[in-house]
């Protein structure tokens, strides 16, 4: 079952003198009980994407178009008192930094109290016991000696694991999880990955999980979309995509990692840097840095190539050896 | 053999921590207590850690950014920390350090070629202004950027960038060896690859010797050829690579190995082995200092302080690998029920 459905998102911000898209034309499915990850490198897009499903988007930027479908809840037209509703309730969202989400001057477990209060009518003790239990839930030891405790007074793990107690405190049906462990050590990584895993199956909660590590998702993912530069180049489930690369985008970002190269052998190297968006080609924007570009890539969008069942890349050039192929 | 270009021993830096209006000292935070380190001239050595395992303050420690508080830094059969302020900006010549963030480690308000120009100038490199230019467009060649933007500013750099102007600012005065701290953390993974390439191709180039600090274990793979894992002030276990990453033996070694998610997508494989959160290094745990988080602690570990057990070419210090494990019958009075377990996991 779809839960959240969305299509052809477009999010723009001015920029010198005109509005681009930094999100363009991004559709992607949600299923129940699944967890998608959105990959991409720093300024693809993946976390104004985030913010355009909560609708949570920093002016001067704003959504342009498309659709986001939530269950029957079209999103984007919603009103901003219905929106609140359902923002928290129904979709939450976790952030890259735990220290700078949290109100440094109120106690954690008021934090999380507030969050239950703001929907729905409960005492201060009730609310309180639920976030307790939360605690409990999400792996802090003492739960009811922390419910006090500032968040200063935690570490970096135990700040996302405050965090993730409050997004769930509605059991919401979507958690947006914007690089949840990226600030944490590796081994603080592995412990909130494998809460986030368990406490998904245990809610049946839909996750979309944005990272720019293939490692983390390898670890967590049913299904992945690469986003380079404001749009999806790739979709497939994890296996396939990790496993047959198809976008020269896509294997380039696998082949760059230091674990999968053998030692004394030059890593592999995508060549430049990112555009900045003001630069971004009509046709496919991963044409400058390319190893197979064609003379027609920077100026017609690339056509989505089917590989297996539910796994497309969007490249002339593939498209090219497969018509190549077949004839 | 020769003598290795840099040798640490017993190094100790602890930080003061003061209280009150006449800030008295109150404490101490142990940050590094006790490193052992040896790097060869021409080879990369990583010391891998968490944060506030205290790998940054060895690293600034041997340039004496920080001064340590005991134990002895050779370089090159120099020993840096008996030298004099004077000499010890000559030895500091040929060890530099590259820093994680070029932002904040490039001076926004100087240009590219004054950046790199400065060094000449301490060092006395290069007669003249003119033929110091020469050499900032070499050392940009070098590390493949436009010698026609030296007169840029560096936030007019991307983030991969400016980290070159940062490798080619520690170029300049032909080091021996360069301290890389946290170099290619910030990095995306494909400006990394090209910054990780970059330091491979100047090591054979001009011979440097690599002080790789970092918490990412598949860069120190793919880099190093020898490895110093270290928590909290300590180095726990130190191996070759190959041999570290085949078969880790400190408890904490193999934790951080099972939980570093892999991208090959048939295995999936990362495990939470180590549980909880590092000890305050103001107060670390009596016994062995992984205790707390070990999942192969026993009742001795909270105790008695590990022994540095040398296995090969390796070094270990954990009290699964004592030597008196091959021969029990001598450490009866330790108690053996407490040392089974420990010997099963292993």
């Amino acid at each position: 079952m779809t839960l959240l459905r969305v299509r052809d998102l477009r999010t723009t911000f001015p920029l010198e003198g005109r509005r681009v898209a930094v999100v363009d034309e991004v559709s992607f499915d949600l299923e129940a009980g699944q967890v998608l990850a959105l990959v991409g490198e720093s300024g693809c897009g993946k976390s104004v994407t985030a913010l355009s499903l909560m609708r949570l988007v920093p002016k001067p930027g704003r959504i342009e178009g498309g659709k986001v479908s939530l269950g029957k809840t079209s999103v984007l037209e919603l009103g901003v008192p219905a929106m609140r509703r359902v923002r928290g309730r129904r979709i939450s969202m976790i952030f890259q930094e735990p220290m700078t989400s949290l109100n440094p001057v109120v106690r954690c477990g008021h934090q999380v109290v507030e969050a239950i209060r703001l929907h729905e009518k409960a005492t201060f003790r009730a609310a309180r016991s639920r976030a307790v239990e939360l605690f409990g839930q999400v792996g802090i030891p003492d739960p009811e000696q922390r419910f006090d405790a500032f968040p200063h007074e935690l570490s970096g793990g135990l700040k996302q694991r405050v965090m993730i107690a409050m997004a769930l405190s509605m059991r919401p049906e979507v958690l947006v999880a914007d690089e949840p462990t990226t600030a944490l050590d590796v081994t603080i990584q592995a412990q909130i990955l494998r809460l986030m895993r368990e406490l998904q199956q245990q809610t049946r909660t839909a996750i979309l999980l944005i990272t720019h590590d293939l490692g983390v998702v390898n670890e967590m993912a049913d299904r992945v979309a690469v986003m380079y530069a404001g749009r999806i180049v790739e979709f497939g489930s994890r296996r396939s995509v990790l496993s047959e690369p198809t976008h020269p985008y896509t294997r380039g970002l696998l082949a760059a990692i230091p674990a999968r190269a053998v030692r004394g052998e030059p890593l592999h190297e995508i060549e430049g840097v990112v555009p900045p968006p003001s630069q971004w080609a009509a046709g496919c924007r991963f044409c400058t840095r390319c190893p197979e570009v064609l003379d027609h890539c920077g100026d017609q969008v690339a056509p989505a190539v089917t590989i297996g069942a539910d796994h497309v890349a969007f490249c002339h050039a593939r498209a090219e050896s497969v018509t190549g192929e077949s004839r | 053999m020769t003598a290795p270009l840099l040798r640490v021993s017993g190094l100790r830096t602890w930080f003061p921590i003061r209280r009150g209006v006449w800030q008295k000292t109150v404490g101490w935070v142990r940050a590094v207590d006790g490193v052992d380190l040896e790097v060869n001239e021409g080879e990369t050595v990583a010391l891998v850690g968490e944060s506030g395992c205290g790998k940054t303050t060895v690293g600034r420690s041997i340039t004496r950014l920080i001064e340590p508080c005991a134990g002895s830094v050779t370089f090159a059969g120099q020993e840096l920390t008996k030298l004099t302020p004077r000499q010890l900006r000559t030895a500091r010549r040929h060890i530099q350090m590259v820093f994680q963030d070029p932002a904040t480690s490039l001076n926004p308000r100087m240009r590219v070629r004054d950046i790199l120009a400065e060094g000449l100038e301490a060092f006395g490199i290069g007669s003249g202004v003119s033929e110091r230019t020469d050499r900032v467009a070499e050392l940009l060649k070098r590390v493949r950027l436009e010698p026609e933007h030296m007169m840029r500013f560096p936030h007019e750099f991307s983030g991969g960038q400016r980290q070159r102007i940062g490798i080619a600012r520690a170029l300049s005065v032909e080091p021996r060896l360069i301290v890389l701290d946290e170099a290619v953390s910030a990095l995306d993974v494909s400006i990394q690859a090209q910054i990780l390439n970059l330091l491979s191709r100047l090591q054979q180039e001009d011979g440097l010797a690599y002080l790789f600090i970092t918490h990412d274990l598949s860069v120190v793979r793919y880099l190093a050829r020898r490895v110093s894992v270290m928590y909290l002030g300590q180095i726990v276990e130190e191996a070759e690579t190959e041999a570290l990453f085949a078969q880790p033996q400190h408890p904490y070694t193999r934790g951080l190995l099972a939980a570093a998610p892999s991208a090959d997508p048939e295995h999936p494989n990362i495990e939470a082995r180590v549980l909880g959160d590092v000890p305050s290094p103001a107060d670390p745990p009596k016994g062995c200092r992984f205790h707390t988080r070990c999942p192969e602690a026993f009742d001795r570990c909270s105790v008695e302080p590990p022994p540095v057990v040398q296995l090969g070419s390796r070094k270990v210090r954990c009290l699964l690998h004592e030597p008196a494990e091959r021969d029990p019958g001598v450490s009866s009075e330790s108690g053996s029920s407490g040392v089974a377990p420990g010997r099963e996991a292993t």
